[in-house]
């Protein structure tokens, strides 16, 4: 039996498991995790703020204010 | 970042500085994304029509099995093949990259860069997947369900996709924004993990193929993991931009997306052996598969707690935004096809659902009620931002989301029920431990009813990807109107409109 390619298999699966681990071992060390209710507003900034909707039907110029009360 | 920016010929729309200065960065990233994303939606839209005609070619097959059983290169072992390749690897993937691409670059605030790569990366990917359907039909299959592409196409699919992600990693380190949103950890790890399932499972099932039930094994870990971790992640990270973004508010918590996101890392990989349940391979490895299917719930609870702690107080714009529409079912179907799927999992159930039209109603629940609803609502939202102008037609929009909506409903219930019913009378006995039915035509025949309501409904779902395809084609090609420099979409200042492409 060939056992080469188990070989790289299992070395593959060790590389795939320790990219996880560093993934978080890097988001814990880059501050990733630590002012996360801030950093859910990283999607919005000037041109689209928070409290503006951004998408509707073609031809309805007169969009409704968000009904939000987030 | 500023130096970067377009100078406006003229001052566009009075405003503070800095909104001006944003707007024109946005203008500028959306931009940078154009071609490459129309090349994968162009060719992802043509692969929907054909994927969806073998479809129902094939559903018709099942109740009227004389229709075009003339022609040999269409039966049914074919065409439902060609069926799943061409909205699996041609569709979806396609429609997976274009978003990824402009989210990534939208994420990272940060123009893309190394466009050449993508653009070689995307024909490569639609020849072997054009390579791979043609040798379907030409009989080719492999037989091995989900990597049915013939060896001889699968290395170009390999190779176009290992160029996207390996770009991805490239074009990650050019990211302007120092927090990691949610979103780019579903894309990057997608990316990531998508090329390392392809190669282990092409290894060890085609190439150096593995032995006996290992070879199952092989093949069921690949394919749940498919949808797993490269399907889900791509559909949440749109809803995790797209429903924040919409509406204007902050995911309700994100605390929660980020604990979805590392528990789906964690647990996924792990459940897709479950499809081997009563097979003969060792009790372990199937519990393991149960238990972790039904880990599963942690992150699909959190997920739709946090979606609809989202939407909360906003449903009533779901009459106003197409996106929001395609976003909240597909987040919806997500929950329902995550939790029926945890339960299917369970030794019990399985017993019942296994082998039937339940396990097909539910993969489609999965990559259509799901996944394709989110990338459509991610379309709608990217086109006006990428040509600049509006979708041509509202009715259009409107006839896709219901013809499509109604139509997975009829698919998906119609079937579930079919498959219910196939399931017990395949295993209903007597007191005397005899089979209730022990003509298997009989079951055949009273599965009847439910695969028409699935050719229904396949015609449904038919008007809506036409409707869809003509309002794309039409806004592509349409000219530019006066009216096109007040969209009502966005608000692009006129100037900006016209400002020098990237």
């Amino acid at each position: 039996m060939n056992f080469a390619p188990y070989t790289f298999l299992v070395i593959m699966a060790g590389l795939i498991m320790a990219s996880g681990v560093y993934a978080l071992y890097w988001a814990v060390k880059t501050g990733q995790f630590n002012r996360l209710e801030q950093d859910a507003k990283t999607i919005f900034d000037a041109e689209e703020p928070v409290g503006q909707v951004t998408d509707h039907f073609p031809g309805k110029t007169e969009p409704p204010a968000p009904a939000g009360k987030s | 970042m500023s130096s970067a920016l377009p100078t406006p010929v003229s001052p566009p729309a009075p405003g503070p500085a800095e909104v001006v200065a944003d707007r024109a960065l946005l203008s500028e990233i959306d931009a940078s994304t154009r071609g490459p994303v129309f090349l994968f939606l162009v060719s992802g839209i043509v692969w929907l029509l054909l994927g969806t005609a073998f479809a129902l070619i094939a559903s018709i097959k099942l109740h009227n099995p004389e229709f075009l059983s003339q022609q040999e290169w269409l039966t049914f072992g074919n065409v439902r093949t060609a069926h799943l390749n061409s909205v699996i690897y041609g569709w979806s993937t396609n429609a997976a990259f274009a978003v990824a691409f402009w989210l990534m670059a939208r994420l990272s605030r940060t123009r893309l860069q190394h466009l050449g790569v993508l653009y070689v990366a995307g024909a490569l990917w639609n020849a072997g997947v054009a390579l791979g359907i043609a040798g379907i039909l030409n009989g080719d299959s492999t037989s091995v369900e989900w990597l049915e592409i013939p060896p001889y196409a699968t290395p170009v699919l390999f190779v176009a996709y290992a160029l996207v992600g390996a770009w991805a990693i490239v074009n990650f380190r050019y990211r302007q924004q120092g927090h990691v949103y949610v979103s780019q950890w579903y894309l990057l790890a997608a990316l990531f993990w998508f090329p390392w399932l392809y190669s282990i499972a092409q290894i060890m099932l085609i190439f150096s193929p593995a032995r006996g039930t290992v070879q199952s094994l092989v093949n069921w870990w690949f394919a749940h993991n498919v949808l797993g971790l490269w399907f889900t992640p791509i559909g949440l990270a749109s809803i995790y931009y797209f429903l924040p973004k919409v509406l204007g508010k902050p995911i309700h918590s994100y605390y929660l997306s980020v604990l979805g996101f590392w528990s789906l890392a964690l647990f996924y990989n792990w459940a897709g052996v479950h499809h081997l349940i009563g097979g003969p391979v060792p009790a372990w490895v199937i519990t393991a598969g149960v238990v972790a299917s039904l880990m599963m719930v942690i992150p699909v609870v959190v997920t739709g707690i946090n979606h609809h702690l989202t939407m909360l107080g906003s449903f009533s714009q779901l009459r106003y935004s197409p996106t929001l529409r395609f976003m909240v079912f597909g987040g919806v179907s997500y929950t329902l096809v995550s939790l029926i799927g945890s339960a299917m999992a369970v030794r019990s159930f399985n017993e019942l659902v296994h082998f039937t039209h339940f396990t097909v109603a539910h993969a489609h629940h999965g990559m259509y009620a799901f996944f394709t609803m989110v990338m459509f609502g991610a379309i709608y939202y990217m086109m006006p931002r990428l040509v600049l102008r509006e979708w041509p037609s509202a009715v259009l929009i409107s006839t896709h989301f219901w013809a499509c909506a109604v139509g997975i409903t009829i698919y998906v219930v119609g079937l579930k029920i079919g498959g219910l019913i196939q399931g017990w009378e395949m295993i209903a006995t007597n007191a005397k431990g005899e089979l209730v039915h022990p003509v298997f035509l009989d079951i055949v025949k009273d599965t009847l009813p439910y695969l028409i309501s699935r050719s229904l409904a396949g015609i449904l779902i038919t008007i809506g990807h036409l409707a869809f395809a003509v309002n794309f084609a039409w806004m592509l090609l349409q000219k530019k109107a006066a009216t096109d420099s007040q969209p009502t979409l966005f608000t692009t200042p006129p100037a900006l409109s016209a400002a020098p492409k990237s």
